[in-house]
């Protein structure tokens, strides 16, 4: 069994960030391609430990050094439940290999294990980052002894296996549960959004945000961390206590719990895992058309169609890109039930929330454009475009028509409620509308941009393209950085000089968007290989 | 109607590819291609379907280049791939309708043309089906339809027989000679010897990506010989060289 998972874990992590083809390939540009995708993980990772470390000095300045490990533990966690849910479905259960798999001599919790750990690589490298910096702070300012080290260098290699144990059960049960359905990527789709937003608002709820300050609270700071992260997720406070005041108990506790869920998931998985497979990856056909009356489209409404089918067929496509416009409209609803006086006495700005609001709104619905790793999706069926008599422009265009067709909802509902909650003065009103219209234009026409210049057309999972690309980072999360960029001056500028930065980064953007789009729809569709 | 000058389209970091490769392929020929694994035939073929660029040389398409009338000339052609990755989110007839706006093909007549091919290859009641639920030689038959649907003057077929049944295999060389009754011309890479043999006019046989030879089957194929005895003589060539 041992062998086994060593063998299949293996085959799984052999092309881990494309290590593979960087040693083997001859390909100086996919070997270029391989490099510069390690490099840009590593310079994330870098801003990450930065970040953090940033963070804990802070947090010991202010006497609060006691709560970074648990904190840290806790964040690491969340964003590891969070992004496991996404992926663990289509992790677990890929379809790659399944068939192989099946007719050789292995088990099946063999299979669980091995594409679990190949989900942990990633997950432990980023609990790495974010541990070592903070308990390098830590040590820094509170010289704890050997046990901090030896429990949290433990520990942290333990952090990701709770969270995506938990991550990976519901993942399953999703997939289960879908792979039942007719439309099963829709079914999917709609539970994992209905999971991630249910546990973002639950985890509020628990650190009870919706709580008055009161003046005590913020005096014993410290006592109001603890009890918050205590609240939200128990285990970070065990393994935080382990190290920092060596409680054998909670660490015990700790170690206890997340190796006993691991093998409650292992054998929950393991036992329900060939019907699961089979459930989705069979594939149900009637065999009962008739010709009826075909319809002729123009060849722009053609491509977009499909490109609207290509993107409810892929659950993790769906449900990554539509989390941000969602977020847009929660967003809106919680300015409009809080109000805006409410809301601008806890965060003073200059300008007003009214100022901010339109790149808030361009940012959140951005987050994450499906343009980015439109070509990339596309994969093996690459040819089909190719091939076919049309150009370029026009597959970019039903591309960005798509990601319009996606935003545009959201933003009209949140616009209705922004507008409602703010109450804005007619030049409010222009900038409310139009600025977030030009800044999501020029997201998706960058996102086409860097799709073209990082594409990623062989691949084996969805994951790889959607979560794990160079394209989706750099043209997802971007765009999302330019508009925050952009946001900056507004925030210290005010009166007319104030107006006028705005529109002149406005146009400037705008002129950009036009040049990009220009340059994308001369590209030969036959250079992106 | 499809002429292919010195063409040479290497990989980068790789030997492999086509070295000025020069064919003539006329109105009325069924033009067989034929080489070993790596030989550089679907190289070609991607070249001349728009899906390669390439360094040197010439495709013309009706007197087109395929490098500056890249839509003019594939609006002329059809192409097959070796393997057929169909867009599975969608139905069959989904997917024939969506080529179908491509080339701008009326209603009437691309009803009428799937309603044929569909019946002749036996497919019109999965056509409601999700492609993913088909098997290898129903995708196959389906990038047929496909490519016919908008009645291409020249068909680029790789390894067209590949998953077909006996049936549509005969079917599709009924189509083939149909097509270049009406005109046409047929342009198609194939490990099978024995069909190229009987079905093509001319034959071109590619060795290390360089043409080795190439002419009507008759001068190709000398009396008593047979094109599976010439291919093997050139592979032993190779080995002697």
């Amino acid at each position: 069994m041992i062998r086994q998972i060593k063998l299949l874990t293996k085959t799984q992590l052999c092309n881990f960030m494309d290590l593979n083809v960087f040693r083997f390939t001859k390909d100086k540009k996919k070997k270029r391609s391989a490099l510069s995708m390690g490099l840009l993980w590593l310079l994330l990772i870098t801003m990450l430990c930065l970040y953090v470390g940033t963070f804990a000095y802070g947090y010991s300045k202010m006497g609060l050094g006691q709560v970074i490990p648990m904190y840290l533990i806790m964040i690491s966690a969340l964003l590891i439940l969070v992004f496991g849910i996404f992926k663990a479905g289509s992790v677990i259960f890929q379809r790659n290999f399944y068939e192989i798999l099946c007719a050789l001599p292995v088990s099946q919790t063999a299979v669980v294990i091995s594409r679990f750990f190949s989900m942990y690589l990633g997950n432990v490298i980023l609990s790495v980052a974010v541990m070592v910096p903070g308990m390098a702070v830590y040590a820094y300012f509170n010289h704890p002894g050997i046990s901090f080290y030896a429990v949290g260098t433990v520990g942290t290699l333990f952090i990701p296996l709770l969270p995506m144990a938990v991550a990976t059960l519901l993942g399953a049960l999703v997939t289960g549960i879908a792979s039942r359905m007719k439309h099963k990527s829709l079914v999917t789709t709609v539970l994992s959004i209905l999971l991630i937003v249910g546990i973002m608002m639950f985890s509020q709820m628990l650190a009870g945000v919706g709580e008055t300050f009161t003046e005590e609270m913020f005096a014993d700071l410290l006592e109001t961390l603890t009890t918050m992260i205590a609240r939200i997720y128990p285990p970070a406070l065990w393994l935080g206590n382990a190290m920092t005041e060596g409680n054998v108990l909670q660490g015990g506790l700790y170690f206890g719990v997340s190796i006993a869920v691991f093998v409650v998931m292992v054998i929950l998985i393991a036992g329900h895992f060939k019907s699961i497979c089979e459930n989705l990856y069979s594939t149900s056909a009637k065999h009962d058309y008739r010709m009826t009356e075909m319809k002729r489209n123009t060849v722009l409404t053609a491509l977009f169609r499909k490109e609207v089918k290509r993107y409810f067929a892929s659950s993790i496509y769906t449900v990554n890109t539509i989390v941000g416009p969602i977020m847009m409209v929660i967003l809106a609803a919680a300015i409009l039930l809080t109000g805006v006086d409410k809301i601008e006495s806890v965060i003073p700005l200059q300008n007003g929330i009214i100022g901010l609001m339109p790149f808030v709104l361009a940012a959140t619905s951005c987050i994450m454009t499906t343009t980015s790793t439109s070509i990339s999706l596309e994969g093996k069926e690459w040819w089909i475009l190719q091939s076919l008599p049309v150009d370029a422009k026009t597959v970019f265009d039903s591309k960005i028509l798509l990601n319009l067709a996606i935003v545009a909802p959201f933003y009209v509902i949140a616009e209705v409620l922004i507008i409602l909650a703010l109450t804005p003065s007619f030049v409010e009103l222009v900038w409310l509308i139009f600025l977030p219209i030009i800044y999501m234009l020029f997201t998706f026409v960058f996102g086409i941009t860097v799709n073209l210049h990082m594409p990623v057309l062989h691949w084996e999972n969805e994951v790889a393209v959607v979560k794990q690309s160079a394209s989706a980072m750099v043209g997802g999360l971007g765009g999302c950085l330019i508009i925050i960029l952009c946001a900056v001056p507004v925030v210290f500028v005010t009166g007319i000089v104030g107006e006028i930065v705005k529109a002149v980064t406005a146009i400037v953007i705008l002129a950009i968007t036009v040049l990009l789009y220009k340059t994308n729809a001369k590209t030969a569709l036959s250079h992106i290989e | 109607m499809l002429t292919i000058q010195n063409l040479t389209k290497h990989y980068k970091g790789s030997n492999k590819g086509v070295t000025n490769l020069t064919l003539e392929i006329k109105p009325g020929d069924i033009y067989g291609f034929i080489g070993h694994n790596g030989a550089g035939k679907t190289t070609t073929i991607k070249c001349i379907a728009g899906i390669h660029g390439f360094e040197e040389g010439e495709i013309l398409v009706d007197g087109l280049s395929v490098k500056t009338d890249t839509l003019a000339c594939k609006q002329r052609i059809a192409y097959i791939p070796d393997n057929p990755d169909l867009y599975e989110y969608m139905t069959g007839i989904q997917y024939l309708n969506f080529i179908a706006d491509i080339f701008g093909v009326p209603a009437a007549e691309r009803e009428e043309r799937v309603q044929e091919y569909a019946d002749a290859f036996e497919i019109t009641a999965s056509l409601g089906d999700l492609i993913s639920s088909y098997s290898h030689g129903m995708k196959q038959k389906l990038a047929i339809i496909s490519a016919l649907v908008h009645k291409p003057k020249l068909l680029i077929l790789d390894e067209p027989f590949v998953g077909l049944d006996p049936k549509a295999s005969v079917i599709l060389k009924d189509i083939m000679h149909q097509i270049c009754a009406d005109g046409g011309a047929i342009f198609f890479s194939t490990h099978v010897l024995d069909v190229a043999e009987k079905l093509c006019n001319k034959v071109a046989i590619i060795k290390d990506g360089r043409l080795v030879t190439c002419g009507d089957m008759e001068q190709v194929v000398a009396k008593g010989a047979t094109l599976e005895s010439i291919f093997m003589e050139v592979v032993r060539d190779d080995k002697a060289d």
